[in-house]
C-alpha cells in the first residue's frame, strides 16, 4: 500500500497540475482558435462517419436484398454426382423443426431457351438462354419477399400451370439496367415460349414482373412447381432449398445445425457464396471507407498538430519559465496532450450529436437513391469505435510531437532565444 | 550555505566562447550577495548555473555540503522546485494564470493542499503588497506589481536560496525601491539568502557583499554591511 501510494501520489499531483494548466489555457486563451480547431475535428469525425455509414447502409442493404429476396440465409444443394435433393417433403418437415429456422422452400431449375414473338407474326422473334426456376407461391412467400415486389400483373398462385413471372433484367423493362440479354420489353400478358433443355417445350403468358432492384434477383424467371414437375417428370425432389433463420450472421451455427438433423451429403452454403457481384462491391466499399477514414485522420492530426505546435512555438518562453520553477516536463507534455485530447474529445462529441440528431433523422426520412434501393445511414458500433479511437491517437500523437519537441527544450534557450 | 569551485562554462558555438573561466566563492546563510559587471562579463550565464537552469562545463557548486552541478535533470527539476527560488529579469509570469494562481503553481506542483497553497501564497502577495490584486490577470498589473507577484512566486517554496537576474532593469525609481526594499526585508527578517545579479550600481547598495566580475573570472569582492530598509 505505501509502495504504491509513493507511485500514485506524483503521479496525481503531476495530472493535478497539467489539468490546471489545460483548464486555464482553455478558459484563458483564444476562444475563436478554440472553436475552430474543434469545429475541424467534428467535420474529420463526422466525414469518416458519414462516408462509412452510408456505404456501410449501402453493402448492407445489398446483403439483406440478397438474403431477403435472392437466396435467403442458407442454399442446400445436391451433393456431387446428384442432380437433386431426393425426400425434400420430410426434409423440409424436419429443417422447419429446427430451432430458429424460420421457413424453408424447395426450387427445381432447368436451363431453358426463352422466346418471345412481340407480334407473333415470326418477324421480331426475341430469344435468350435462361434457367428457369420453380417455387411453391405459397411457401416461398415465407422465405424471400420477391411477391411484394410484383411493379406489374400479379404474383403466381399454387395452382397456376401456364403462368410465369419474370424479374424485370429478363422482361428488358421497368428500368432494367444491365447490359444483358434480355426479352427487350416483354409486358404482362405477353406470351413466351420457354424450350427446356430435357427436350419439352412449352408456352405460358407472363403473369407479374417484379423489381427489388437487386439485379442478381431481378434476373429469375419463376414457374410454379407443380408445372416444373410435369415438365421434368419428378415429384418430391429439388434443385436447391433455401433456408430463412431468423438472424443474418448466424449462418454457420444453422448449417451445423442442418448436418445434425442429417443432411450430410448435399451442399450446404451460406446466402454470402452467391453473392459474387456484390461482393466485388463490398470490397470496393471497403477500400473507400478506409481510404477516406485515412484522409479524414490525417486532416485531423495534421489540424491538432499545427495548433499544439504554434501554441508550443508562442508560448515557448513561459514553457521555459514553468521548467524554471521546477515544473516537470512530463506535466509540460501532459498538458499539450490532454489540451489536445480535449479539442478531440469536444470535437467528437460534437461530431456524435450532429450525426445522431441530424444526419441519422435526415437520412431516415431522404433515403439516398442507390442501384439497389434506397440507402439510409448504418452506423455500426465497431466502425465508430474505430474511428473515435482513430481520432483520439491521431489527436494524442498531434499533441505529443510538438509538445515534446518544445519541452525538452534548454530553458535558457526557450526563455532568451 | 553555497559553495562554488572553479566554475567554467564554455559554449560551443561556431567559435567556441568561454564565459567562465574558473570562478570561485562562497555565499553564506542569511547573505544578501550581488554579482555585478559589465555587459558579457559572465553574471548571468553565472547565475543560470548556480539556480540550475544550465550546465557548467567543469566545476562544482554545492548547497549545503551537496554537489547540485552533478544532478540529473530530472533531479535539478526537483531541486529547483523545493529548494530555490528564481526572480526572473522580465517578471516571467504565466498569462493565463491570475497573480494567485503564479504564486501558488508551485506550490501545486510541490503537491501541497489547495486549501493550503492559497492561503500562503495570499499571504505572500499579502506580504509584497498585493492583497487587493490577487484575481488580477497578469496584463492588468503594472510592472512594478508583475515583478512584485513574481518576488512572491520566487518565495512560495520557501527557497534555501533566491537567485534573482536583474530584478528592477526595467522599473522606475519608486518601484525599484519597492522591489530591493523587499529583498533586503527578507534577507533582514526570514534569513533568506539572496544572489543577484545587477549592472545598477545604486542596487548594490542593498547587499552584504558585492562579487564584481569581468571577463568571466571574479575581478574582486566587496563588503558592504547590511542595510535596513526604508
Amino acid at each position: 500500500m505505501k509502495r504504491l501510494s509513493e507511485k500514485t501520489q506524483p503521479m496525481f499531483k503531476n495530472l493535478r497540475a497539467s489539468l490546471f494548466l489545460v483548464y486555464k489555457a482553455i478558459s484563458r486563451g483564444n476562444k475563436g482558435t478554440l472553436a475552430l480547431t474543434i469545429m475541424v475535428i467534428t467535420l474529420a469525425f463526422v466525414n469518416i462517419t458519414f462516408i462509412s455509414s452510408i456505404l456501410s447502409g449501402a453493402v448492407d442493404l445489398a446483403y439483406r436484398q440478397a438474403v431477403d429476396n435472392y437466396v435467403s440465409n442458407i442454399v442446400i444443394e445436391p451433393g456431387q454426382d446428384e442432380d437433386y435433393i431426393k425426400k425434400v417433403a420430410s426434409l423440409k418437415t424436419r429443417i422447419n423443426m429446427i430451432p430458429g429456422v424460420i421457413s424453408c422452400s424447395s426450387h427445381y431449375s432447368l436451363g431453358s431457351t426463352i422466346t418471345y414473338d412481340v407480334d407473333k407474326d415470326g418477324d421480331d422473334v426475341r430469344e435468350i438462354s435462361w434457367t428457369v426456376k420453380s417455387i411453391d407461391p405459397e411457401e416461398e412467400t415465407t422465405v424471400t419477399n420477391i411477391h411484394n415486389f410484383m411493379v406489374a400483373g400479379r404474383y403466381l398462385d399454387k395452382s397456376d400451370r401456364d403462368q410465369v413471372i419474370m424479374g424485370r433484367e429478363v422482361s428488358g423493362g421497368y428500368g432494367a439496367g444491365l447490359e444483358i440479354q434480355s426479352l427487350k420489353g416483354a409486358e404482362v400478358g405477353d406470351e413466351i415460349t420457354i424450350h427446356y433443355s430435357n427436350g419439352i417445350t412449352r408456352d405460358y403468358e407472363i403473369k407479374g414482373i417484379f423489381v427489388t432492384q437487386l439485379p442478381l434477383a431481378d434476373m429469375a424467371v419463376f414457374v410454379t412447381e407443380k408445372e416444373m414437375e410435369s415438365v421434368l417428370g419428378l415429384r418430391d425432389r429439388a434443385s436447391e432449398i433455401l433456408v430463412r433463420t431468423g438472424q443474418r450472421g448466424q449462418e454457420e451455427l444453422y448449417i451445423q445445425r442442418l448436418r445434425q438433423i442429417g443432411i450430410v451429403d448435399e451442399e450446404i452454403s451460406p446466402w454470402i457464396r452467391y453473392i459474387g457481384l456484390i461482393s466485388g462491391i463490398t470490397q470496393s466499399f471497403e477500400i473507400i471507407k478506409r481510404i477516406v477514414a485515412f484522409i479524414g485522420l490525417v486532416v485531423a492530426g495534421v489540424t491538432i498538430f499545427i495548433v499544439i505546435f504554434i501554441n508550443t512555438v508562442n508560448r515557448r518562453r513561459q514553457i521555459g519559465i514553468q521548467k524554471a520553477i521546477g515544473m516537470d516536463e512530463k506535466i509540460i507534455i501532459a498538458s499539450y496532450v490532454f489540451q489536445a485530447l480535449l479539442y478531440a474529445v469536444v470535437g467528437i462529441g460534437v461530431g456524435l450529436g450532429v450525426t445522431y440528431f441530424v444526419l441519422v433523422p435526415h437520412f431516415i426520412s431522404h433515403p439516398l437513391p442507390f442501384p439497389m434501393g434506397m440507402v439510409s445511414l448504418l452506423i455500426t458500433r465497431n466502425e465508430l469505435t474505430a474511428s473515435i479511437v482513430g481520432l483520439l491517437l491521431v489527436s494524442l500523437v498531434g499533441g505529443l510531437v510538438p509538445s515534446w519537441r518544445v519541452a525538452r527544450e534548454n530553458i535558457i534557450k526557450a526563455i532568451w532565444g | 550555505m553555497i559553495k562554488v569551485i572553479d566554475l567554467k562554462k564554455t559554449y560551443e558555438v561556431r567559435v567556441p566562447v568561454q564565459a567562465l573561466k574558473g570562478v570561485s566563492f562562497e555565499v553564506e546563510r542569511g547573505e544578501f550577495v550581488a554579482i555585478v559587471g559589465p555587459s558579457g562579463a559572465g553574471k548571468s550565464t553565472l547565475l543560470h548555473l548556480l539556480a540550475l537552469l544550465d550546465t557548467p562545463t567543469s566545476g562544482k557548486i554545492e548547497i549545503d555540503g551537496s554537489d547540485i552541478s552533478t544532478l540529473s535533470s530530472h533531479q535539478k527539476t526537483a531541486f529547483r522546485l523545493k529548494e530555490l527560488g528564481y526572480v526572473f529579469q522580465e517578471y516571467a509570469l504565466l498569462p493565463e494564470l491570475n497573480a494567485l494562481e503564479n504564486v501558488y503553481l508551485p506550490l501545486m506542483l510541490l503537491g501541497t493542499a489547495r486549501k493550503e497553497y492559497v492561503k500562503t501564497a495570499t499571504g505572500l502577495l499579502q506580504t509584497v503588497g498585493l492583497g487587493q490584486r490577487l484575481h488580477h490577470l497578469v496584463h492588468e498589473l503594472s510592472g512594478g506589481e508583475q515583478q512584485r507577484v513574481a518576488v512572491a512566486r520566487s518565495l512560495v517554496n520557501k527557497p534555501k536560496v533566491l537567485f534573482a537576474d536583474e530584478p528592477c532593469s526595467n522599473h522606475d525609481t519608486e518601484n525599484k525601491g519597492i522591489v530591493m526594499s523587499l529583498l533586503r526585508r527578507l534577507c533582514n527578517e526570514l534569513n533568506q539568502t539572496i544572489v543577484m545579479v545587477t549592472h545598477e550600481m545604486e542596487e548594490r547598495e542593498y547587499a552584504d557583499r558585492v562579487v564584481w566580475i569581468k571577463d568571466g573570472i571574479i575581478e574582486r569582492e566587496e563588503k558592504i554591511g547590511r542595510r535596513v530598509p526604508s
